[in-house]
């Protein structure tokens, strides 16, 4: 529904995107995530039809975002940051207002403003105005102006800044509503948003796009580089090289030791063969040289992590 | 159509939920009160509103750069651009949405002063054709200079910069074209003075329909809403 083919964008000299191709399908709630200035908010401009791309094409739902840029802008549901809104109008007269703006029948357009206001929970603010509504209301407000048209694409640019945690939670979960029939794009900087809403996570550097994968497919990445870490009972601390050793002698390659403690990189798989877990070859010498472990773990990867990695891989 | 008139409709009703739209309304009427009062209300002279036309040029030249100062400035400002040019509404809707709105305002502060030729009606008997003329050469004067405000305000997210910048040019323009028609050789003099809105207006005062002028404020008007689609597509498309 939205494919991006070597789109770059350039602010004068300073390139803002670099070379970003990708594919996104319908059914899915897909994070865009990376550091302030990365070019997130560039990229969901281009997409909504607010920015040309200096170089490359975007196209959403089929259609051209510059040749057939009404098309788009009919089939997406845009909420910037901050959710901008106008504070003298009430929330149900500000969706009519956007209501208003797409080439809906009466009908539909009142049925629309009722399924946005229901499912952004403001039937009780719907008379307010919207200077006097709270920063999440008013997030809700701008939420479901995104989705009264019922567009086939959602475009949110940090949707949840500035909320509460139970506001969040709430965001969170309407997001998921909407990916049933629709692709929901949201942009962000806040990892554990990413990680417990998104299928799927872009990660962008320096205008680039470093990494594409589920979520589970980034921390099975991370999983891969992440170092076993076995504690030796501190009498056996003198005979932690031992163990080293013959770990070195079975292929792992990279051993630090601390005192009783060894951190153990994963072993390179070898061709044909599945990728060996390191606290079973751990368990094994240790157990050979008689020595005693007290500990054996390898610790779960957060996206914190690979965040980290692919930003610093990126700059390099 | 429908786009144009839901922005329209929302404009207009803005200048009502804010405090701006009610002081502009108040200034305008006081000062229009004022000008009625001392230039067409005075025993011995004739029941006219020549006077009371020819000086509205002062009084629209600072009340419609106040209308339109925030028409699109106050968007940049909130950033309800953003949202407002990712629907499918044409630039051209936009900016004409957003003229409408305002003059429809300029309109309504311009309503209540029919009371003043209802007033001189009651005590005298006017000539009700220079005033119809004159209430049509105010309004296609507010049609330009409101054009160029929004204009101006597409520019800039500052409203004050807006407000001064439409002032600066539309005080700029008629002084330019006054002070130097005198010096300057034919053809060129006249050409100068045509570029005054100050006197075509005078012209309306009089009861002069002079489709010239009516020309001349429709063609810039609609000369200046073009360039605005333009700068708002252009915007768009940066």
């Amino acid at each position: 529904m939205i494919e991006l083919e070597h789109v770059s964008k350039n602010y004068g000299s300073v390139a803002a995107v670099r070379d970003v191709s990708l594919s996104l399908g319908r059914g899915q709630v897909v994070g865009l995530l990376g550091p302030n200035g990365a070019g997130k908010s560039t990229i969901i401009k281009m997409v909504a039809c607010l920015l040309a791309p200096s170089l490359g094409r975007v196209r959403v739902c089929g259609h051209d975002t510059i040749d057939a840029s009404a098309e788009v802008r009919s089939q997406i549901g845009y909420l910037p940051e901050f959710a901008p809104l106008y504070p003298e109008m009430t929330a149900e007269g500000y969706l009519r207002y956007r209501a208003g703006l797409y080439p809906l029948s009466r009908a539909k357009r009142h049925a629309g403003i009722e399924m946005a206001i229901d499912r952004c929970h403001l039937r009780e603010m719907r008379s307010r105005r919207i200077s006097a509504l709270s920063k999440g209301y008013r997030q809700r407000v701008g939420l479901a102006a995104a989705i009264l048209h019922e567009p086939r694409v959602v475009i949110l640019d940090e949707p949840t800044t500035g909320l509460d945690p139970a506001q969040i939670r709430q965001t969170r979960a309407l997001l998921r509503e909407l990916a049933g029939d629709k692709l929901v794009l949201l942009s962000s900087h806040i990892l554990p948003e990413i990680e417990t809403t998104c299928d799927r996570v872009l990660i962008i550097a320096q205008g680039r796009l470093c990494a594409d994968g589920t979520p589970a497919e980034l921390l099975g990445s991370a999983l891969a580089e992440t170092a076993t870490i076995a504690e030796l009972a501190p009498g056996d601390a003198h005979r932690a090289p031992e163990l080293a050793r013959a770990l070195q002698a079975a292929g792992a390659a990279n051993i630090t030791i601390e005192g009783h403690t060894l951190h153990v990189k994963p072993i390179p798989p070898t061709p044909g063969t599945p990728r060996a877990d390191p606290r079973h070859l751990i368990a094994t010498h240790a157990r050979a040289l008689g020595l005693t472990l007290v500990g054996l773990h390898t610790p779960r990867p957060t996206l914190e992590q690979v965040f980290l990695r692919v930003i610093a891989e990126g700059r390099a | 159509m429908k786009t144009t008139l839901t922005i329209a409709q929302r404009e207009f009703a803005s200048f009502f939920r804010t405090p701006l739209g009610w002081v502009v309304m108040a200034l305008f009427l006081l000062l229009s009160g004022f000008v009625f009062a001392r230039f067409a209300l005075q025993p011995g002279m004739p029941a006219s509103m020549r006077d009371f036309f020819t000086l509205w040029w002062r009084i629209l030249v600072v009340i419609t750069p106040a209308i339109s100062m925030r028409l699109f400035s106050e968007e940049h400002r909130a950033g309800t651009i953003d949202p407002l040019l990712s629907a499918p509404a044409g630039e051209l809707s936009v900016v004409l949405g957003k003229y409408l709105g305002a003059l429809c305002f300029l309109i309504a502060c311009l309503a209540p002063t029919l009371v003043y030729a209802g007033v001189l009606m009651i005590l005298s008997n006017p000539d009700p054709g220079p005033i119809l003329a004159g209430y049509l050469g105010v309004v296609l004067l507010g049609m330009l200079q409101l054009a160029l405000g929004l204009l101006a305000s597409l520019y800039t997210s500052s409203q004050t910069l807006a407000f001064l910048s439409t002032l600066f040019i539309l005080v700029g323009v008629e002084f330019t074209a006054t002070s130097l028609a005198s010096a300057a050789p034919a053809p060129w003099d006249g050409v100068l003075l045509g570029l005054s809105t100050d006197l075509r207006i005078a012209d309306f005062a009089k009861g002069v329909i002079d489709t010239s002028h009516i020309a001349y404020f429709l063609i810039a008007s609609g000369w200046l809403l073009s360039l605005a689609t333009l700068a708002l597509r252009a915007r768009r498309w940066r």
